[in-house]
């Protein structure tokens, strides 16, 4: 047999400091420095392999990286797959949400714009014939979208005015030792705030792989406890009570259960991997390999409320398991077998399991709290032991009485979408007035296939789903691909979108498409020095710059087509079932 | 689900009021001794010209003027109620002018047409979903081409260097044909299998005189007759519903036209009152 002519590609054949963006490549003298600072002097490095030392770790997957003043650090809203550990100088991290915060504008978004009615209207002579028509001058550079410089080798965002936001903005100042975006980084959530350099900063930054093994083979659990602690400090508390159970709990008792929630993570944080695989494998069990977080039939510690990911019910059928139903960030499981217990006066076993599905976090209060707030909810008269809790549609578990259709959904990942297109094929004509009217909507170019896979009578179209882990946004280098803040749908800004093409790569339903961009006349515009045809990504955006909203869903006359929700309990259940 | 059942009831009671409102209009109009043909057929233009429009509002997806599914529940409620103020404005009787009469029989052909269109949509919709691939329409010609290169493929692999080509010789006479483009539409809107069952009878027919690998090429050709048949069912369907609006929408500006003329011609020649 010959010699294979390539290598298999190792996780550590380019470490990041010599990734794009980098400036100087990590040597071992920087390392020992670090190993002299706080975490990673308490670190106990012996519990490491030998091949996967602490300092092989830092070398490979951290980075150190200069700021100058005002340079953005992290925006709000992208979705960040490193943490940063200040090193000098002081960067300022924005305090306020929603309306008050930094905008969009200045922080180098492009600003979504409803269109007028006028230019709604106009759409229908307006629209361009050749497909993927771009204007040159933005895709070109020639006006730029944001305020952007090159701050030692790398193009940067930064804010033009420092002390203007300061003035303007409430800001709070992070100093040498602080840690943050390890939160985003570790839960796969978006960046919850902007940070930017005030004066010259120096930040050690890491990619999450070095986190996670830090976090996995340290004994002492220094950097863990930190990242916890920071979690609990910043965000529990807000967390909890985005469920009704925690909405009128005292201040006190909040901060018991602050104190004593546990963490824990299961499954794989690995990129899209496995849910490609799943998709690609639709016979696959999917039992098979999932974390069990809390069998059937055993007593349960506490109730268990989902962070980030998603998590299976299931139940015992015959020889095997059938998916009885999911939960998805924000919502709990176990609360009822608590309240039976109590009401019995003896504790209860479950009757379901609950199972990892991919990659989750969750927070786990102890059944002893559960029970004071249960016990604190009826003396004030609200029956809350005895009666099922009220809970809103996002907080309940999703079912569907077809369990079948329930475990296909869950098997191809289709519960991670949180605007789903479904058509019923029992009532769709196959008139294709959606996929026109999409197109109308974008300039001529329909952004679905009205084709994909039938799971009973309803067809799921190669459409973007609106993931609530949307992987596709993971890897995109100039953040191009992002969560509108106001809407939450996932958007593509062809200002910035450089057609790399990792976000296709990483979406898991192919529901991104790469196409060669024209100019008005029709000609494929080429970069200057390659002359290679420039190609951008491309896909479903829930017309967001649309006055009435997704066209598809508006267009189609027999009700055949719609949007779901696939967190959203009594939206799946209405229509699942019909 | 419950709020869409509401809601459809709603527009239900809605329609209703309407037509009764009309009709009671109407009604009381005709107390006056006024011509009541004058207000009908006004009724009936308007009528007319809001059921053209949904073609319109089609295109219009993007303005807030309400779902399409809505839209075409008017469209359906409005046409019915067109064909009681047709019948109103007619007299109940066929009328004998030769442009009157050209006019009913437009009017006739469009509702009808409007009423085979709804029971389609209706129907084949459960229909396709009961046999093969769901397929884009545009995009069957590409699946014909690759089933008819599959077997042809297997019928080249089973060619022989003596004339005893029995594989090819069966598909020369009995599937080039079929496999050659969409066939036994109409079989297909009748939802009739015999020609699949003749087909898969002849297979099995020629098998025992086939040596063993040309056995299992004919097997696998069987497999292709399948998927080409449930093609063509896909495709028969399809081009119904297809072809059904290429119907209905000349029609409707054909019964414009005539109706605009009529109005015009009327208004000209006829007074108004008693
Ligand atoms: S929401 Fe808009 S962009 Fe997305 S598929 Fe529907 S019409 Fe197309
Ligand atoms: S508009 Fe509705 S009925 Fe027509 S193809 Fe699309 S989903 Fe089917």
């Amino acid at each position: 047999m010959s010699e294979p002519s390539v290598t298999r590609p190792r996780r550590w054949d380019k470490p990041f400091s010599l990734e794009a963006g980098s400036e100087n490549e990590m040597t071992d003298t920087d390392v020992e420095e670090l190993l002299q600072l706080t975490p990673f002097c308490q670190i106990d490095s012996s519990g490491f392999k030998r091949s996967l030392s602490l300092q092989e770790i830092l070398k490979n997957d951290a980075r150190i990286v200069g700021f100058d003043d005002g340079d953005i650090i992290v925006r709000r809203g992208d979705w960040g797959s490193s943490a940063f550990l200040i090193l000098s100088g002081n960067v300022r991290v924005e305090l306020e949400r929603g309306e008050s915060s930094l905008p969009d504008e200045i922080l180098g978004r492009r600003h979504r714009r409803m269109k007028t009615l006028w230019e709604s209207f106009s759409q229908l002579w307006r629209n361009h014939r050749e497909a993927e028509v771009r204007e040159v001058a933005e895709v070109s550079g020639a006006r730029p979208a944001m305020n952007t410089r090159l701050t030692r080798g790398r193009t940067r965002i930064y804010l033009q005015e420092v002390s203007a936001v300061l003035d303007k903005y409430r800001t709070a100042r992070l100093e040498p030792g602080h840690w943050f975006g390890e939160l985003a980084a570790l839960g796969r959530t978006s960046r919850v705030a902007t940070v930017f350099s005030e004066g010259v900063s120096q930040l050690l930054e890491i990619r999450w792989q070095g986190i996670r093994d830090i976090l996995r083979y340290d004994t002492h659990g220094g950097l863990k406890s930190y990242i916890e602690d920071a979690f609990r400090e910043r965000a529990l508390a807000s967390f909890l009570r985005t469920d009704p159970l925690f909405q009128e709990c005292s201040t006190e008792l909040m901060q018991r259960i602050v104190e004593q929630a546990e963490f824990y993570t299961f499954g794989n944080y690995d990129s899209s991997r496995p849910f490609k695989e799943l998709n690609s494998n639709p016979l696959r069990i999917t039992e098979t390999g999932e974390p069990v977080i809390i069998r059937e039939g055993e007593t349960p510690r506490g109730i268990v409320m989902i962070r980030s990911g998603l998590a299976r019910i299931s139940q015992r059928y015959y020889q095997g398991r059938r998916t009885v139903g999911y939960l998805s960030p924000g919502q709990v499981f176990g609360l009822e077998v608590i309240q039976s217990g109590m009401k019995a006066s003896v504790s209860q076993p479950c009757q379901t399991q609950l199972s990892a599905i991919g990659h989750l976090n969750v927070v786990v209060i102890p059944k002893e709290l559960v029970e004071e707030i249960l016990e604190q909810q009826n003396t004030t008269g609200n029956n809350a032991v005895t009666e099922p809790p009220r809970l809103s549609p996002t907080c309940q578990t999703v079912k569907i009485d077809d369990e079948a259709l329930l475990g296909q959904l869950i098997d191809r990942n289709y519960v991670q979408g949180t605007s789903l297109m479904v058509i019923d094929l029992d009532r769709c004509t196959r008139c294709d007035d959606c996929v026109r009217a999409c197109a109308t909507a974008h300039d001529n170019n329909p952004r679905f296939i009205r084709h994909g896979p039938v799971l009973n009578h309803f067809m799921v179209p190669s459409s973007c789903l609106h993931c609530v882990d949307p992987v596709c946004m993971i890897e995109c280098p100039t953040g191009a691909i992002y969560r509108d803040l106001g809407q939450g749908d996932i958007v593509i800004n062809d200002q910035t979108c450089i057609g790399c093409a990792q976000c296709a790569s990483n979406c898991p339903f192919d529901a991104i498409r790469m196409v060669d961009i024209r100019d008005s006349r029709g000609n494929l515009i080429v970069d200057s020095k390659t002359h290679a045809p420039l190609t951008q990504a491309t896909k479903c955006d829930l017309c967001i710059d649309q006055r009435t909203g997704p066209a598809c869903e508006r267009a189609c006359p027999h009700d055949a087509l719609f949007r779901v929700d696939m967190q959203d309990a009594v939206q799946v259940e209405e229509v699942f079932a019909r | 689900m419950i709020q869409q059942l509401i809601q459809y009831r709603i527009r239900v009671i809605s329609f209703l009021v309407l037509v009764t409102l009309t009709l009671s209009v109407f009604w009381l109009y005709s107390l006056t001794l006024s011509k009541t043909a004058f207000a009908s057929g006004i009724l009936l233009l308007c009528c007319i010209l809001f059921l053209a429009a949904y073609q319109w509002r089609k295109k219009l997806s993007f303005l807030s003027l309400g779902t399409a599914t809505v839209w075409l529940q008017f469209h359906i409620f409005v046409g019915l109620m067109s064909s009681l103020l047709f019948l109103m404005h007619i007299g109940f009787r066929v009328p004998d002018g030769m442009l009157e009469f050209a006019l009913f029989l437009t009017y006739c052909f469009v509702f009808l047409s409007g009423v085979l269109g709804w029971l389609l949509s209706r129907i084949i919709p459960y229909r396709l979903l009961s046999r093969g691939e769901q397929v884009i329409y545009e995009r069957i010609p590409i699946y014909y081409r690759k089933v008819r290169e599959a077997v042809e493929q297997l019928v080249s692999e089973n060619l022989k260097t003596d004339e005893e080509n029995a594989v090819a010789d069966f598909y020369q006479k009995n599937l080039r044909e079929f496999f050659s483009g969409p066939r036994n539409q109409l079989r297909h809107i009748l939802h009739s299998r015999r020609h699949r069952h003749q087909l898969t009878q002849q297979v099995s027919q020629i098998l025992p005189y086939l040596e063993e690998r040309e056995q299992e090429a004919m097997k696998q050709i069987a497999v292709q007759i399948q998927l080409k048949d449930d093609l063509d069912y896909q495709r028969s369907l399809q081009s119904v519903l297809k072809t059904w609006l290429f119907v209905h929408v000349p029609l409707t500006w054909t019964l414009i036209l005539f109706a605009l003329f009529h109005t015009i011609t009327v208004c000209a020649f006829a007074s108004t009152s008693g």
